[in-house]
């Protein structure tokens, strides 16, 4: 990682760091082969019947980088539409071949904890007691649905 | 009870990163209080297990980022007078006296201390007397980074295994592994300081300190010192060139990790012997 003043101030006070208690949809990314995770929280609000995301935290087990990416990615998606968080999960595994594979795993592990915080709450539209979807890294950036954890 | 042990945890941390902030003999008489503090955060949480209440280490974010000494601490000054109020609301009379007279005395001591200027926030990452290379100086950033907040992890991992253990053999090697992980964390934290990147470590997962498997843990828990070893090897190797001084000092800590891992290596064999 190239350590400049902007990934500085997210390492010393990390954005959104934290469980949510009202919160009301969680989602998992994690990473099999090391045992790292990230736990997304989020609050939705309606917005003329949209849905968006009011606030959200973070929390992680993993390295720094992981912390600094749910710092950042976070931030971006406080206040978007479900819209606007999936071109947000877009941008960001389509930018993962572009940075060194060892940040690429750790970024990709917080953008699909947010997606799949998104798509439980999409689910439980439907079925209220769903569980929290956990999505998986993986080089080809596709995620894997894992019902082994993470139940509401 | 459980908002007690809470608040006191903020408080503890709170008075370890004022303890990193000063430059003078402030330092000592922080770091002192803080271990003060860590002691009566076990106390109420041995006196929350008691009781039977469950509880986390969940706490609130810690805004540490002052200019003057005495900024953190009239912060620290208001928080223990919060905590002094709410010990007259919990049960054990006799714990909540201790406490209280602890809290007095450390009130009255930040009142007079002298104020400093405060220069661990300005990101200047610059040792003093020392030139690191942009390379070397980078990797011991994302070191500092890491390894304060592992080093605070272990220490709550390893006091939640021994507040909820009757183990004397095991809770000595916890509480070994607990000194010896306030040992870097203090030595981490001071660095940062200098190197004007003090962040509070975050909070820790449940999952991580509320263990299921002690033995899986154990054996995980070697291979995270064996990485840290290497990571303190490497560390060594980047700096050595700019700063022999600092080379010495992460091989130390290297060699350090080598008695951690005798330490878990013969709790692996006691759980495997019963």
């Amino acid at each position: 990682m190239t350590v400049d003043a902007q990934l500085i101030e997210h390492m010393m006070n990390p954005k959104n760091y934290g469980s949510m208690e009202s919160a009301d949809t969680q989602g998992i990314g994690k990473n099999p082969e090391n045992g790292e995770k990230v736990a997304i929280y989020i609050r939705v609000g309606k917005d003329e019947e949209q849905p968006y995301v009011q606030d959200i935290r973070f929390q992680a087990i993993g390295c720094t980088t992981t912390v600094v990416a749910g710092s950042m990615l976070t931030e971006e998606a406080k206040g978007l539409h479900f819209q606007g968080i999936q071109e947000l999960v877009d941008t960001t595994m389509n930018f993962l071949d572009k940075i060194p594979e060892e940040d690429a795993a750790c970024s990709e592990m917080v953008a699909l904890a947010i997606k799949a915080a998104i798509d439980t709450y999409t689910k439980r539209q439907e079925d209220a007691d769903y569980p929290v979807i956990t999505y998986t890294v993986s080089n080809s950036c596709v995620p894997k649905e894992d019902h082994s954890e993470g139940h509401k | 009870m459980q908002n007690l042990m809470i608040k006191t945890h903020e408080v503890w941390l709170e008075m370890l990163m004022a303890g990193f902030m000063s430059n003078t003999e402030n330092k000592q008489v922080l770091f002192d209080f803080s271990d003060i503090l860590f002691r009566h955060f076990t106390w109420l949480e041995h006196e929350v297990i008691e009781l039977g209440e469950s509880y986390s280490y969940d706490r609130d974010a810690i805004a540490i980022k002052v200019d003057r000494l005495q900024d953190i601490l009239q912060d620290i000054i208001k928080k223990l007078d919060v905590l002094d109020l709410q010990l007259l609301s919990s049960p054990d009379k006799e714990l909540n006296a201790r406490i209280a007279s602890d809290i007095h005395y450390m009130r009255d001591v930040l009142h007079h201390m002298n104020d400093e200027v405060v220069t661990a926030f300005n990101m200047a990452r610059k040792f003093p007397n020392i030139d690191l290379t942009q390379e070397a100086t980078d990797a011991l950033t994302l070191f500092l980074f890491e390894e304060t907040y592992k080093e605070y992890e272990l220490i709550m991992i390893y006091n939640y295994l021994k507040a909820h253990s009757d183990d004397a053999y095991m809770n000595r090697i916890f509480q070994i592994l607990i000194d010896e992980s306030f040992f870097h964390l203090k030595r981490f934290g001071d660095m940062g300081a200098k190197m004007g990147i003090l962040g509070v470590p975050r909070v820790i997962m449940k999952e991580l300190y509320q263990v299921e498997d002690i033995v899986q843990f154990l054996k995980e828990g070697i291979n995270e010192e064996l990485a840290a070893k290497e990571e303190c090897k490497k560390l060594s190797d980047a700096v050595g060139k700019d700063s022999p001084e600092l080379a010495k000092f992460f091989d130390f800590i290297n060699h350090q990790e080598n008695y951690h891992i005798s330490l878990m290596e013969d709790a692996l064999k006691y759980f495997d012997g019963r």
